[in-house]
């Protein structure tokens, strides 16, 4: 009886896919392959850049009143509406707290990413990982909303004061609130990104300074703190940016009375209409976020926060 | 103070300081719902799973579910190619320009969120998509793509590319070396970042409020709507929804790649 032999199927299958590969991209383009493979992650974040050209064209018609749309002609009447004393107190108002935010977040993460990397039981690492990730992987709307139920008029800590015959106190729909519901948030992205630095410093370094007789806090401002410099600039970049670009906590928990950027942003488009403005005020953001990372990137390099781990 | 003792103590004092703010919210959310009266009040007025049973009657909400899970599922499968193949050619190609490519890649991140949401919410009104469900999953990947990236960027580096070499001179062509060696050996990476992408894309508030509208509004809007009007226990049980979905991403995370991971130093 005679057998015809033939290759398997899996076999014969990758046989064609990759003279089909050949055919569509010849070897001779091989040096250009990885521009290939670029291509998709390319053109997805290319549509944030047609945005933000939309967004830029737009900032640059004023609103005709009359008939609600924007004008043909450019003015950059917006960017002077977009600066004015009203504007310029929320974006003051979101610099500020995205420093306050900033100091605090990085003062409660340093410790819990210390204590987490240097725990002795593994137990322990876990249970501080689980605290982090649980919250991180719960939205900022559902997050806030559980403080609602804490802070506000029959929440948890009025209850508290009122069982104990003290007055029930406003806690929601103000500005402590917001700093608090954002430094919660930031806390899981602080401490993730502050981790990594505190890991690659060698136990023996804050062991050596101890021998040499300095007691932990002069180990800590000496040698652990200026260690983690990476890890301290790159959370804090991402701490601040974030903060200064939030939009649901100082819209849930300030209750309108703290209106960041981002708020001002969306009203301009949905309460007051005037897409022109809005736009302004979007392009003043996205010009203050990019000064402020290009100097921090200028001064420390993308090191923490870059893609590829080896360094050309 | 300065002893073993004191630091010990000052350190894990910052720690439960932390602890209780990090997890108050969710806490105090899986109380209030199992109240057995009809408003958020303390002490709850009594015990039961009421509200849980009254969810499955809340045709908005169980809609919205589905549509959130619709949209992130969208999200992670769009990222999957697009990140896992930028990722390769970042750590394995010559790139010219790479550290401009790298900061272009990071424009999600860099770009405002309110920002990208109105452009995005712009160009899908004018080439006519807005209104569907499938653009909002596009959108929510756009903007996390980054971490797609850096979760396969991660496991690409830590590959060996002797090992890839190895395949060639054993006779694989490069697309046989690719599916063979190189994406398995990414694969925990892929798995990671897909699961990321999913339960980032299942919590985005703020672009999916520019991205949807009231008939394709998807939890995370829809919860902000009902927060803003009067807050009543069912809001509570449908968050324990998002609580248990994240508890499960955590767990699968856990078990996947171990969240230890995340503490090791590049």
């Amino acid at each position: 009886m005679k057998h015809s032999f033939r290759y398997p199927l899996a076999w014969r299958l990758l046989d064609w896919a990759e003279a089909a590969a050949a055919a569509i991209w010849p070897r001779r383009w091989a040096s250009l392959t990885g521009y290939l493979l670029l291509m998709p992650a390319m053109l997805l974040v290319f549509v944030l850049v047609i945005g933000l050209i939309y967004i830029g064209e737009n900032s640059l018609h004023e609103l005709d009143i009359y008939t609600y749309r924007l004008k043909e002609a450019f003015s950059l009447i917006n960017y002077r509406a977009a600066t004015s004393a009203t504007y310029q107190t929320i974006i003051g108002r979101s610099l500020g707290a995205s420093a306050i935010v900033t100091a605090i977040t990085m003062v409660l993460a340093f410790p819990y990413a210390y204590v987490m990397v240097r725990a002795a039981s593994a137990w322990t690492r876990k249970l501080l990982l689980i605290a982090l990730f649980l919250p991180f992987f719960i939205g900022q709307v559902v997050r806030a909303y559980g403080w609602l139920i804490v802070l506000g008029k029959q929440g948890l800590l009025n209850s508290i004061l009122t069982d104990l015959g003290l007055p029930a106190i406003k806690l929601i729909y103000n500005y402590p609130a917001v700093i608090l519901g954002l430094v919660q948030y930031m806390l899981p992205f602080a401490v993730l990104l502050l981790a990594p630095a505190i890991t690659a410093i060698g136990e023996e370094a804050e062991l050596a300074s101890e021998s040499l007789g300095a007691n932990w806090i002069q180990t800590f401002r000496h040698v652990v703190i200026p260690m983690a410099r990476p890890g301290l600039i790159g959370a804090s970049v991402v701490v601040f940016t974030l903060t200064l670009t939030d939009f649901a906590m100082p819209e849930i928990l300030g209750g309108g009375t703290t209106d960041f950027i981002a708020n001002a942003i969306y009203d301009g488009f949905f309460q007051i209409s005037n897409p022109g403005l809005g736009a302004a005020l979007s392009m003043i953001l996205v010009t203050i976020g990019s000064i402020l990372v290009t100097i921090i990137f200028y001064l420390a390099g993308t090191g923490t926060l870059g893609f590829s781990g080896r360094r050309p | 103070m300065t002893g073993a003792r004191g630091k010990s103590m000052v350190l894990w004092s910052v720690v439960i300081f932390n602890l209780i703010t990090l997890s108050l919210p969710t806490v105090i959310i899986l109380g209030a719902s199992l109240t057995s009266g009809d408003i958020v009040e303390f002490p709850p007025a009594g015990l039961s799973l009421k509200w849980y049973g009254k969810l499955w009657l809340l045709d908005n909400f169980k809609d919205a579910f589905w549509r959130t899970a619709y949209v992130s599922v969208i999200c992670a499968l769009i990222s999957i190619p697009a990140g896992t193949l930028a990722a390769i050619a970042l750590a394995r190609f010559r790139i010219r320009f790479r550290t401009t490519v790298q900061v272009y890649l990071l424009l999600p991140f860099t770009i405002p969120l309110v920002v990208s949401g109105l452009g995005m919410m712009m160009i899908f009104g004018e080439i006519r998509i807005l209104g569907q469900l499938w653009p909002v999953g596009l959108g929510l990947c756009i903007i996390n793509l980054p971490f797609m990236i850096w979760a396969v960027s991660a496991t690409v580096n830590a590959l060996d590319d002797e090992l890839e070499n190895a395949a060639a001179n054993c006779g694989a062509p490069p697309l046989q070396a690719f599916l063979t060696v190189t994406l398995p050996a990414v694969m925990p990476g892929v798995i990671t970042g897909a699961l990321l992408m999913f339960i980032l894309a299942f919590n985005e508030f703020l672009v999916s409020l520019f991205l949807t509208d009231a008939r394709i509004v998807t939890l995370p809007v829809s919860i902000y709507n009902s927060i803003r009007s009067v807050i009543t226990p069912d809001l509570a049980a449908v968050s324990v929804v998002y609580i248990i979905v994240a508890g499960v991403a955590v767990f699968a995370l856990d078990k996947l790649v171990g969240l230890e991971l995340f503490l090791k130093s590049k």
